[in-house]
């Protein structure tokens, strides 16, 4: 790579008639790279100073653009090519900056709202970058070290960008609301649940969102394309990461991390459109790309055909295949059909004992539906412990999806069941993990505490059914989706059936006049008798029902 | 015709090719047809302004013109009216131009011109944007009924106004764009900068109002293709310089303006609607905002102490006592008296929406109907309290039930609870006991301590 030729060149442009460029007002000349084939010697030097921040900017670029967790490389190791799940794809585009070993947990004080890491980075950036300046003192510049830290700054963007934008190409980092939710009043999400489902409403503008991403990350991935996609990106992102902050909604991090490259990669032709379009001088444009021999042309072309291939391609097909069979916040398996719908509670009766409506009763069950999907949902003037994550994540089994639970509040419930059709049982457990995942909380009040441990209480003696006796039912739940969704991701977490530790329940049910009464008896999670006589609701919604609908069920 | 503009040396060459002339006659006669404010509508409202207390309200409806010719496919006739008009405009002046006896029109210039104007248009309707969204007035906080109603009982339209109202710090943040992009605009250099900021801008604006069915998508369509002609004059020039990397001159867009009254005249208009459109209208946002005067919620206070959320505990109708029932239509739900005067009443029936999407400013509580458009779930009634015989008269603000109205007389029941008694238009006789909730909402619950600590409701 020791010939470096201009632009200028390649194109042809040395025939250029070369304009006179004295032109009104003062300032820095048009750079200007003539048409011979230069030697670095040729090249302009750079100043002292921009050569200790170029150091400094690429020992900290790299780092940020490099993975350096464990988990990363473990996840890319261990991925079935030949049984894709799009999540293997989506976990190689998406990391944080940060090292694995370094790494500032996200409830520590040092954390600085998650940026704590790129602090360190820097940090180590600028040692390195100061002991770099001593070593190489002599160095004129680095123009060559800045291609190719474009290179990486670009592709570490536009795959991470592609990864993020395909869940929004095809539909399904947010969900339409279930029925559950529909039904559950405005007041009673988070702020965080209230902007996802505002975009889940309207899927076609979500697709819209994925686009531009998945633009401007493909355009990343082409130097004279660059700057449009950087700006796309910086506008793009720059947007979510505001929204993240406005809403809580907990990507800021990941999201400015892109603004940042974003911007990195403006640095270079802001100038001249500054000049250009602003201050409307001449520009002659200063790129140089090394020049490649042989096989390192061809390293470059399969390099670069891999990496369109894999995330425009492979990962395009595996995000479609999710989309449509197994949308990742949404379980995949279909409900049992006569079952779905909503219903109104006409008669509730625990432990024989019968319970008249009333909105407030503690016990009483109102507002029943069974999801299109393998969940049950219902509503108890009760208050529950929340689950207040965003649901998503990449969980195989239906239980752990969530996200028609989390954020949600004014004593809504979801159960996942496992259905027996041939004996009418259903076999539920609790979908809020929010008792189950207590470690993950910070325990401030004692209050709190007392609560958690009454509910871990709860669930020692509430193991109604047991997972031997129904084995097969839940065994067979991996294959209850559309073949073409199977993957290797799904069979190894199928084969660990961790069971959450939460409230189960079984309930026997009976439809009648056709489903539009529904009997359930059976078991809640205090063992309690249950008997509850439910009716159809014929409820439209004032909200527009999708057009663009994930999953089959 | 004196060339007011000398011909940079440096600068491109401004030749016009054939296809460019065809293209920008019918651009300027359709920016002409569509910028000027033809319509007599318009000319009417501003006539009805009250100049010497004139409010913000007022002044958002001037930045806010469009040409409506027809209301056609929400208003896209309109802009398919006016292109064809332009169309048939253009084809004759190149008719005209093209007549050997006649002295052809000065392009540049015009071009000069109608960017000028364009660049004022659209910073104008920016500004008229981004200032009730930098004082957050556009989108208030949901109220105490929308926050008591099922998510599936809004309009994808109402969904997306609360959505934004419970942020007000976003929505500061995108009027600031506004403001930025209106600033950039104003100054003739950086125009190219403000355009791209719009296109992208309002662009998403345009796409969130087909999303979600708002009623500003031909507006704000309206506004992206002002500032797709504003920067296609640089597209070449972008092109250039980032795709062919090559060496790219620029272009000069400015008029000269001699010195004296032209240029004085110049810095005046200038100063003056800088003044009118930035500090004016700025500070009459700014005192709404610091007023809570949101135009889309009344200004009548309510019953005092009423404030909050009831069940009703209690039902009877023309004497019969109704239990609580989910799909009784008759039987009220729940009850919500908001802090001005409103009541809203939990309702099982299927309700004809009043949904109005537009950013229309009234001035009568009655018909500002904010809180209930797009609303299901609950009928809104404006009420008048007769503190003396202890009686409220609601009246439905909903249009569809203009004979929904009733007399009420109320009556304390312990601190919290009310008794209601009272008939409707029709005769019929309810009496209400309301038990107040204690309501706690996960919205601003969560907001308080954030979703990482432990909450239980």
């Amino acid at each position: 790579m020791s010939i470096i030729k201009s632009y200028f060149e390649s194109e042809g442009l040395s025939d250029m008639q070369s304009p006179d460029l004295t032109l009104a007002g003062s300032g820095p000349k048009p750079v200007s790279v003539r048409q011979a084939t230069l030697n670095r010697e040729d090249l302009p030097a750079w100043s002292a100073s921009q050569k200790i921040l170029f150091r400094i900017a690429f020992v900290f670029f790299v780092l940020m653009s490099l993975p350096f967790n464990a988990g990363w490389y473990h996840n890319l190791f261990t991925i079935d090519w030949l049984h894709l799940h799009y999540r293997d794809l989506y976990d190689i585009a998406r990391f944080s900056p940060g090292l694995g070993f370094l790494r500032i947990p996200r409830n520590s004080w040092l954390s600085l709202l998650g940026y704590g890491n790129w602090v360190v980075l820097l940090v180590i950036a600028v040692v390195a970058g100061l002991v770099w300046s001593l070593a190489d003192s002599r160095r004129r510049q680095y123009n060559l070290l800045y291609y190719w830290l474009r290179v990486i700054v670009r592709y570490r963007a536009g795959i991470g960008i592609i990864g993020f934008g395909f869940t929004k190409l095809f539909p399904v980092q947010m969900p339409y609301p279930s029925l559950g939710l529909l039904n559950t009043h405005f007041g009673d999400f988070t702020a965080q649940k209230i902007f996802w489902l505002s975009i889940g409403i309207v899927p076609w503008y979500q697709v819209f969102a994925g686009i531009i991403e998945v633009a401007a990350g493909t355009f990343l991935l082409f130097k004279r394309t660059t700057t449009l996609g950087a700006v796309m990106l910086l506008g793009a992102l720059g947007d979510i990461t505001y929204v993240n902050f406005a809403y809580d909604g907990g990507v800021h991090e990941y999201a400015s991390y892109f603004v940042l490259l974003a911007l990195f990669l403006l640095i270079k032709d802001a100038p001249y459109i500054y000049r250009l379009l602003i201050q409307k001088k001449a520009v002659r444009p200063f790129y140089i790309y090394p020049q490649l021999n042989g096989w390192q042309k061809v390293t470059r072309y399969i390099l670069k055909g891999i990496s369109l291939f894999l995330f425009l391609g492979v990962l395009f097909y595996v995000q479609y295949i999710n989309f449509r069979y197994d949308p990742y916040k949404q379980p995949a398996v279909k409900g049992v059909s006569e079952l779905r719908g909503n219903y109104e509670v006409q008669v509730f009766r625990i432990n024989g004992r019968e319970i008249p409506y009333n909105p407030l009763d503690k016990q009483r069950w109102q507002d029943v539906s069974f999801e299109n999907w393998s969940s049950l949902s219902f509503r108890v003037a009760r208050p529950t412990l929340l689950d207040l994550s965003n649901g998503g994540g990449s969980p195989m089994q239906d239980v752990l999806r969530s996200f028609e639970i989390t954020g949600t509040a004014g004593g809504r419930n979801a159960f996942h069941y496992f259905a027996d059709t041939l004996h009418n049982v259903l076999y539920l457990e609790n979908k809020n993990m929010a008792g189950a995942r207590q470690g993950r909380f910070k325990k401030r009040s004692g209050k709190a505490v007392k609560d958690v441990n009454r509910t871990a209480d709860r669930h020692a003696v509430a193991a109604l059914w047991n997972a031997d006796s129904i084995r097969e039912l839940i065994m067979n739940e991996k294959y209850q989706i559309n073949p073409l969704a199977y993957s290797t991701r799904r069979d190894r977490e199928y084969a660990r059936p961790v069971l959450p530790k939460t409230d189960q329940m079984v309930l026997h049910y009976r439809a009648l006049q056709g489903g539009n009464r529904l009997i359930l008896d059976g078991l809640d999670p205090n063992r309690d008798s249950l008997h509850i006589e439910l009716t159809r609701t014929h409820h439209t919604y004032y909200l527009t029902p999708s057009t663009l609908n994930a999953g089959t069920y | 015709m004196t060339n007011l503009s000398e011909k940079n040396p440096a600068t491109e060459a401004s030749s016009w090719r054939n296809w460019e002339k065809y293209g920008f006659r019918f651009f300027f006669i359709f920016f002409a047809l569509s910028v000027l404010p033809l319509s007599a509508a318009y000319w009417r409202n501003l006539g009805a302004i009250h100049w010497l207390h004139i409010s913000y309200e007022d002044i958002f409806d001037i930045t806010r013109y469009f040409p409506w010719i027809s209301l056609a496919w929400s208003g896209y006739a309109s802009l398919i009216i006016i292109a064809a008009l332009a169309l048939a405009g253009a084809s004759g002046w190149a008719l005209y131009d093209r007549s050997v006896c006649r002295r052809k029109t000065d392009l540049d210039k015009l071009h000069k011109w109608l960017r000028i104007i364009l660049r004022y248009r659209l910073a104008i309707a920016l500004l008229g944007y981004g200032l009730i969204k930098f004082f957050p007035l556009q989108a208030p906080y949901p109220s105490l009924s929308n926050l008591n109603t099922a998510y599936g009982d809004f309009t994808r339209w109402k969904v997306f106004s609360m959505s934004l109202g419970i942020v007000p710090g976003y929505q500061r943040f995108l009027g600031l764009i506004e403001m930025l992009s209106a600033f950039l605009l104003l100054n003739r250099k950086t125009t190219v900068i403000g355009a791209g900021i719009v296109i992208f801008f309002t662009g998403n604006v345009f796409l969130s109002n087909l999303a979600y069915d708002n009623g500003e998508g031909v507006y704000s369509l309206y506004l992206v293709i002002i500032a797709l002609f504003l920067v296609s004059f640089d597209l070449g020039r972008i092109y250039s310089l980032l795709f062919q990397q090559k060496e790219t001159l620029p272009a000069d867009d400015a008029l000269q303006w001699p010195p004296g009254w032209r240029a004085n005249g110049r810095l005046a208009v200038k100063s003056v609607l800088i003044l009118f459109f930035v500090i004016f209208y700025g500070a009459k946002t700014y005192s709404a905002y610091r007023l809570g005067d949101y135009y889309q919620l009344p200004q009548r206070k309510g019953l005092p102490g009423a404030a909050g959320v009831y069940t009703v505990s209690v039902f009877k109708w023309n004497g019969n006592d109704l239990p609580y029932a989910l799909s009784d239509t008759l039987r009220w739900k729940d009850v919500v008296f908001e802090n001005w005067a409103t009541i809203s009443v939990g309702t099982s029936r299927h309700l004809i929406l009043d949904s109005t999407n537009k950013e229309s400013i009234a001035t009568e509580d009655l018909n500002r109907k904010y809180e209930l458009s797009g609303s299901g779930g609950r009928q809104y009634y404006d009420y008048a309290v007769d503190s003396i015989h202890q009686a409220l008269y609601l009246h439905n603000k909903n249009p569809h039930y203009p004979e929904d109205q009733w007399t009420l007389y109320y009556k304390r029941q312990g601190n919290k609870d009310w008794l209601l008694e009272g008939t409707d238009k029709r005769g019929n006789t309810v009496q209400v006991t309301l038990e107040k909730l204690a309501r706690r909402y996960l919205l601003k619950e969560a907001a308080k301590t954030g979703r990482t600590e432990l909450l239980r409701l």
